[in-house]
């Protein structure tokens, strides 16, 4: 029985270094932007980035996860790293992604760190004045108004038909 | 239970899902490179059709560079040029650019390509179709450089028959963007700031278009045929090891005593700048903040569901919704009024540098009339050649005005600081010979200065004429009939040019 069990556990560190190489896992320790286009989920949302302003200052993760705290970023890379894993494992996701609540938020914080000083005034007066019971700070997402930026309306996975994007 | 039993099914728990990630991992990789497959399309294709199968956006947006059909005879407009240009072909014939489905028509039909009667006849060298056609890199590819850049502009006349496409840009097997001209790569490479090597995608979004849009000459080169005769090639070469500054090149220029052509009236040795719409590019503020040319020229547009970029190159004034107004807050009307406040301003020292230089020849040849020497002429010459090259640099890419406005005038400042030195200069000389009054003749309209530029227009025009019922359409029938010419690409195209209309 041994051997059985020495075998299995070869198998299964083998398995798992094929599975590190298949899956380039290491490199989402990165925060490159062509990390996230490693599945072709994301090749909308890296060409409509790519032909957008924000392209010059902000990379997909300075917006997507939270920039206030290591641990907090790492958890929620974490987070998000398992989820989309289990999606595409399963066949969960549609061709129109939708973000999550928390993932808004996220952005909204992003949004609000890098625009400070152009929308602090707004912040405090949202926080005194609005009776919204939204989580969200401010009661409204940045994007309900500013609705291309920076991805566009048009963000279907067939929308950027031509766009081969390598990475 | 055994300790070997508990670690097997551990390690057998730990392979099951292990194996069912590789299997999806797998999976999803098959979708994406189906997703990145692109359709099979020969190597080099010259014909844009035969891509725009698969690609009907980016073919359909780039046909409609059709619509800027309109001649605008820029010699009419500034007759200054016949002086400046004097016994140089753009004297004959000098329009404003049309869009990319023009590009080939247009080096056909002016008047500077000449009236060649068989292959080996006409007055300009192969390297004068370098950026018109696919079919450049498809012969450079079978012939090689050296071969391609020897003998006349008919030489490759029924070979080079579709206009800038597809081809000229894209790789046929991943359509990533490629760079088909050499003399780019060797050009940044000299320049070493920014090596091709190092290029990035954003770099490339430039690139592709600084391989035409850029200065360049002909560099006599010379090599042995397979014959073992001794050749000499005209290679399209970009001056930039100095630098890609207006005096980095004519420094570039100097040292190697390079001429362009002698002028007929002031017996300059001239330079000519062709369109060194990069080299500006790159020092104004939008290239400063890693903008690329097709940011601006090439936009992202939504049709229906679908996004793609817009392929019908075009200034962005056309599409400011999609361009400007990406980065900056403002109105259409507020972009379009700077925009045509920057061009009064470059139009205004365009003028008065135009009116300097051209004046500086005439003056100068009648100095050489009345018997000047050479010894008193050689520092004139030497101001009008930095006068005129300077002035040439900072205009000749029409959008210099727009994209690098401060080194424009800046430039454009020095041409005029030097046009006048050499008139300061000359009014010396005319006066050693009684002549402290001359006054240049009047070069108001084009066919004045022509008769003062001694050309013989309308034998040149009927010459051509007959150039264009001739030998022009056996090219695209010759074209056609080796399987390189797709008639689609010049439907609807109408005869027009300066002198026909």
């Amino acid at each position: 029985m041994k051997i059985v069990a020495t075998c299995s556990v070869v198998a299964a560190l083998v398995i798992f270094g094929y599975l590190v190489a298949e899956s380039k896992m290491l490199s989402y320790l990165s925060s490159e932007p062509e990390v996230c286009i490693t599945c072709h989920t994301m090749n909308t949302h890296y060409a409509t980035w790519q032909h957008s302003s924000h392209r010059a200052e902000a990379t997909c993760v300075d917006c997507h996860l939270p920039q206030d705290s290591f641990t907090r970023k790492m958890v929620a890379k974490a987070r998000d790293g398992f989820n989309h894993s289990k999606a595409m494992t399963f066949g969960t996701y549609g061709a129109n992604l939708r973000i999550s609540d928390d993932a808004a938020s996220r952005i909204q914080e992003n949004c609000i760190r890098c625009h400070e000083s152009l929308v602090s005034q707004m912040v405090e007066n949202a926080q005194r004045y609005s009776r919204t019971s939204s989580h969200v700070r401010g009661g409204r997402m940045c994007w309900d108004c500013h609705r291309g930026v920076p991805h566009g309306v048009t963000r279907n996975l067939s929308a950027t038909q031509q766009n081969f994007v390598h990475n | 239970m055994k300790k070997s039993t508990i670690i097997t099914v551990l390690s057998v728990a730990a392979i099951v899902p292990m194996l069912m990630l590789v299997f999806s991992i797998k999976e999803a990789k098959a979708v994406q490179n189906e997703i990145n497959t692109t359709p099979e399309i020969a190597k080099l294709e010259p014909r844009a059709y035969e891509w725009g199968k698969n690609y009907p956006r980016q073919y359909g947006s780039y046909m409609q560079t059709k619509e800027s059909s309109e001649i605008r005879d820029l010699l009419q407009e500034n007759p200054a040029l016949v002086i400046m240009w004097a016994g140089y072909g753009f004297s004959k014939d000098y329009n404003a650019p049309r869009g990319h489905f023009y590009i080939l028509e247009d080096n056909i039909n002016t008047l500077r390509t000449g009236a060649p009667v068989d292959m080996k006849t006409g007055p300009m060298p192969t390297a004068c179709w370098a950026c018109k056609s696919p079919d450049v890199p498809r012969l450079i590819d079978k012939m090689g450089e050296n071969d391609f850049f020897t003998g006349k502009w008919a030489r490759h006349g029924n070979e080079i028959v579709n206009p800038v496409g597809c081809a000229d840009c894209h790789d046929s097997e991943t359509m990533a963007l490629t760079v088909t001209r050499d003399w780019l790569k060797r050009g940044l490479d000299a320049e070493g700031s920014r090596p091709f090597a190092e290029a990035t995608h954003q770099d490339m979004r430039t690139l592709v278009c600084a391989q035409c849009h850029s200065e360049y000459y002909f560099k006599a080169t010379k090599w042995t045929d397979s014959n073992g005769d001794e050749q000499v090639a005209k290679v399209v070469t970009f001056p930039w090891s100095e630098g890609t500054s207006a005096e980095d090149i004519e420094k570039y220029y100097d040292d190697r005593d390079f001429v362009d052509w002698t002028h007929k009236l002031s017996k300059t040795p001239m330079l000519k700048a062709q369109h060194p719409g990069y080299e500006t590019f790159i020092t104004g503020v939008h290239g400063q903040n890693g903008l690329a040319c097709a940011d601006c020229h090439m936009p992202y547009v939504r049709e229906g569901g679908v996004k793609y970029s817009n392929h019908k190159v075009q200034s962005p004034l056309e599409d400011i919704a999609n361009t400007c107004l990406n980065c900056h807050s403002g109105t259409e009307d507020e972009f379009t009024s700077t925009v045509e406040r920057k061009l009064e301003r470059k139009e205004e020292l365009h003028r008065t540098a135009m009116s300097v230089l051209a004046k500086a020849h005439l003056e100068a040849a009648k100095a050489w009339e009345l018997g000047a020497t050479e010894e008193e002429m050689a520092p004139v010459l030497q101001d009008i050649r930095h006068g005129q090259w300077r002035w040439d640099y900072s205009i000749a890419a029409h959008g210099s005005f727009f994209h690098a406005p401060e080194e424009t005038l800046r430039v454009l400042g020095s041409a005029i600081n030097k046009g006048q030195d050499a008139r300061i200069k000359l009014r010396i000389v005319l006066a050693k010979y009684d002549a402290a009054d001359f006054e240049a003749p009047d070069f108001s309209t084009k066919e004045k200065a022509q008769v003062l530029a001694g050309m013989p227009y309308d034998q040149l025009v009927d010459e051509k004429k007959a150039f264009l019922d001739g030998l022009k359409q056996e090219w695209f029938a010759e074209g056609e009939e080796k399987g390189i010419y797709d008639p689609r690409s010049r439907e609807g195209m109408e005869l027009r040019t300066s002198y026909t209309e």
